[in-house]
Parts: C-alpha cells; structure tokens; sequence
C-alpha cells in the first residue's frame, strides 16, 4: 500500500484520525478503522466505535513510512466499489 | 499485484483475526466485501479463504470453535454451525 493507491485500497485496520471538520465534535478522533459503509468510517476509539461521516471531513491516516492526509469527499463511494478503475470509476 | 488483490489477502487477515478475537459478525462483513471485491472484479479467491469461509452464511470458519472438519473416504467435510457443508479432497 502506497500513498498514491490509499484512496483505492482496503482502510479498515488502518490508523486514522481526524485532521479537520465542518463539524468540530468530530475533529481530533483517532484510533484504528472498524469497518467502512458508502458515506461513513467505523472508528475504534478509546472510547468506542465512533461512526466518522466522510463527506466534510478531512483524514490523515497513518501507513508504515509516512502519514497521508485525505479529503472525505474522494472516498465517497462503496467500500468494494472505490478499487475499480473501469466502466466510469472515478478512482483511476 | 493490483489493489484489488491486495485488498482480498488483507480482507481475510482481518476476517481471521475478527473471527479469532470473537466478532463473527464483523468477519462476515470482511468476508463479504472480500467476495464482492472478487466478482467485480473477476479474481479468484485464495484457496485458504474458500476453505475456511461459509458459502452460505459468510462466516469466517473456526475450524474447533465454529465449524465441524470431518474426514471421510477421499474427502475433508467441513460443516459450518449455520448447517452448510463444503466438501474437498485428499
């Protein structure tokens, strides 16, 4: 996994956290991703799971090498749908 | 190797650490997605991941815990608790 393939690739079991928000409840939560649906991220926290809308935020999530810092709006889509790269795929 | 394939040998680490760690149901949606990744985008799965998975209930098999492996005559039967058997031989 690359910083260039991220957006394309599987995000559960990656650490995230929460850089920036239009909702200000929601910057600075961090922790391991649970699971994925088409508009949300599951995120184990310390405190529980916390359900992360994506639209309106903004990740940075933490690979091996270096941190990559993500829009919410470019992982709008299907978890199974976003590595696709034909027939319309926004993720080429 | 492409993404997509990256994503189902990953898939199933999580699948299996899930299962073993006692959330079946988030193993199912792990499995799930690895399956759904596979047709669209016409991979075959890993041998370990079509042995060791329910094909009806999508669960994440514990070979002792939620799941039954038998051996009979030239085959291996392995019955899920949801019922479902899956048959290889050896």
């Amino acid at each position: 996994m690359t910083p260039e393939t991220l957006v394309r690739h599987e995000l559960a079991g990656l650490d995230v956290t929460v850089a920036d928000a239009s909702n200000p409840d929601i910057v600075g939560i961090g922790g391991r991703v649970r699971d994925e649906t088409m508009k949300t991220l599951l995120v184990a926290t310390g405190d529980g799971v916390k359900q992360v809308p994506k639209a309106g935020a903004t990740f940075r999530f933490a690979l091996e090498e270096c941190d990559v810092v993500i829009e919410g709006e470019t992982l709008l889509a299907r978890p199974a749908r976003r590595s696709e790269t034909h027939r319309g795929s926004l993720w080429q | 190797m492409t993404v997509a394939e990256e994503r189902i040998v990953r898939l199933e680490e999580l699948a299996r650490r899930a299962a073993r760690s006692g959330e079946p149901d988030l193993a199912r949606r792990y499995v799930r997605r690895a399956r759904r990744i596979a047709e669209r985008n016409r991979l075959p799965l890993p041998k370990r991941f079509k042995r060791f998975t329910c094909d009806r209930c999508d669960r994440y098999l514990v070979p002792g815990r939620t799941a039954r492996v038998r051996t009979r005559s030239g085959h291996v039967v392995v019955t899920c608790d949801c019922g479902e058997q899956a048959r290889y031989p050896y």
